[in-house]
């Protein structure tokens, strides 16, 4: 596992332990995919309103701490501003509201929501002939939404070619609707369709850095909800929406640093 | 109304490269010269009113003027949590232009019918909501919301009302004062039947194309009188209850789908909203408080 992204896991697990909230298993299956996004997009975390920056939409808006854990690792706040999370008048709610986290570009927690601003995000660089890209993380379970389908029907008819879709492919709607063939299925909708392993930095820096051909980029990441630890990912319904006691503290964190998974 | 629609917005295109138009798959016929014009900013993104709201919140999350159009029922009450999130959460401006109010497709049956858009988006916060009575009401109201940072609803109608009145973005107009004891109110188009069926009564008529926000100073100087509603879709009624204190009664929808076709006129003849028929409830009224 990258160091940086167990760093930024220890501190998934911190905030949730002093905090009492937190989607952990969802937070551990894309830590890679959002850290690999912000290695590769122009960004400016000591000016975050940077009229030259891409943009970032957290459509899967329940992965939030994960979100916040990956900004302040970037340097856009302190480490320790999140272990409000979730209290009342804390600036990092349980979804990120973009009045108040510096580097949000949407609030978001409905599913089905982030993923169609962004492709109007992605139109409207087009419109204004920007080089700017944008790009948008949704979730395997959040695909039930016929709007991920309209949006992707939209973006691939205008050929939003700056317009990056990473699909978290953790598998967890296996216990209701799953997404099956992904990436048959996406680039059926008219994208350019990359398979990486989510937990792979070099894999999605690749991804993220492949050209796509004029047509809108569909990372399918296949990845591990609770990546990390075993007790995670063998007891995902049970955690998830659960944060730690001391004892399971040290015991996730144990598990992390043995890489259990 | 919706050819003004499209002869304002081209001027507005022509004067500010940011305005964009959306069509959920309608009117595409009569923007065919806004689209020579301006290619760049004419989509017609077909049969997605969700996902047309919501792009719309993105076009103008990086700077641009969205005007997102298509039918009533569709691109309200369909897309209703794409327009309380995407653009009131996030607190982008943009405008949504309706057509098809109330009983304009009467013939198409209940699942055209719109009559609880403007009381469903009066309750997000920071929201917009006008109900033009005329092409020129559009006209006005359109030009002077368009570009302000917030969502603007623009609920279009294909019966207009007819009469010259100077609407403006949050007054109400005061169309008869008989110094009377009953005040009736309307919004919209509906007010034509209730100017034929009021000229001659001893009432007085207040007139709303702003639903949100309410010309509470308006209502207030009628505040001593009796006040009958009369309106052809939900939310005026509640939009001039925000003045404390009245005593509102009104004449409006039934309880039921009106689900008898025919014409917009039809419908209103049928539930009590044709002249006669609010000319009754108006005299019923007037029988009760004097």
């Amino acid at each position: 596992m990258d160091p940086v992204c167990k760093r930024i896991r220890k501190h998934i697990l911190h905030v949730s332990r002093v905090s009492g909230h937190g989607h952990i298993p969802t937070c551990f299956s894309v830590v890679e995919m959002i850290h690999a996004v912000y290695r590769h997009m122009r960004h400016d975390p000591k000016n975050p309103t940077w009229d030259g920056r891409d943009l970032f939409v957290l459509s899967k808006g329940h992965a939030a701490l994960a979100y916040y854990c990956v900004l302040a690792e970037a340097g856009y706040f302190k480490p320790e501003d999140v272990e409000t999370f979730g209290h009342y008048g804390t600036r990092f709610g349980c979804h990120a509201d973009r009045f108040k986290v510096p580097g949000a570009e949407l609030s978001t927690g409905s599913l089905g929501h982030g993923i169609c601003v962004a492709v109007g995000m992605a139109l409207a660089q087009k419109i204004r002939k920007t080089d700017r890209k944008v790009y948008t993380l949704i979730g395997d379970g959040e695909s039930n939404e016929g709007t991920v389908w309209e949006s992707l029907m939209v973006a691939a008819h205008q050929q939003l070619g700056n317009l990056t879709v990473i699909f978290d492919h953790n598998r967890s709607q296996q216990r209701s609707l799953p997404i099956q063939n992904p990436v048959a299925k996406f680039g059926a909708f008219g994208c350019h369709v990359i398979e990486a392993d989510g937990h792979s930095l070099p894999e999605l820096g690749t991804a993220l850095r492949a050209d796509s051909g004029g047509k809108v980029k569909m990372i399918v990441a296949n990845a591990v909800k609770g990546c990390g630890c075993k007790t995670l990912v063998d007891n995902v319904f049970e955690w998830h929406r659960k944060s730690p006691d001391e004892g399971q503290f040290k015991l996730l964190l144990g598990e992390l640093d043995a890489e259990t998974v | 109304m919706r050819k003004q629609f499209k002869v304002t917005v081209s001027d507005l295109a022509a004067r500010d490269d940011r305005v964009v138009v959306i069509l959920g798959d309608i009117s595409h016929f009569l923007f065919r010269d806004f689209q020579e014009k301006f290619p760049d900013r004419f989509y017609n993104m077909g049969i997605c009113e969700n996902t047309i709201i919501s792009v719309s919140a993105g076009l103008s999350a990086c700077g641009l003027h969205p005007f997102a159009h298509t039918i009533n029922p569709f691109i309200t009450e369909r897309s209703l949590e794409q327009i309380k999130l995407d653009f009131g959460y996030n607190r982008f401006g943009g405008n949504i232009v309706s057509t098809g109010a109330s009983f304009d497709y009467a013939w198409d049956g209940a699942t055209h019918h719109c009559y609880t858009d403007l009381a469903i988006l009066r309750l997000i916060p920071g929201m917009e909501v006008m109900q033009p009575g005329t092409p020129k009401e559009l006209d006005t109201l359109m030009r002077s919301q368009y570009s302000n940072g917030k969502p603007s609803y623009f609920r279009m109608s294909d019966n207009p009302h007819g009469l010259d009145l100077p609407v403006e973005f949050g007054r109400g107009v005061i169309v008869q004062d008989k110094k009377a004891y009953l005040t009736v109110v309307t919004a919209g188009p509906i007010l034509a039947n209730v100017h034929e069926a009021c000229k001659d009564l001893p009432v007085n008529i207040l007139y709303f194309a702003t639903i949100k926000p309410m010309d509470h100073e308006l209502i207030a100087r009628f505040g001593s009188t009796e006040f009958l509603v009369v309106q052809d879709a939900f939310g005026l009624q509640e939009a001039v209850a925000e003045v404390p204190g009245l005593r509102i009664t009104c004449h409006g929808l039934p309880d039921e789908f009106c689900v008898w076709y025919g014409t917009v006129h039809d419908i209103r003849k049928r539930i009590g909203l044709d002249a006669a028929g609010i000319r009754e409830a108006v005299r019923k009224r007037l029988a009760v408080v004097g």
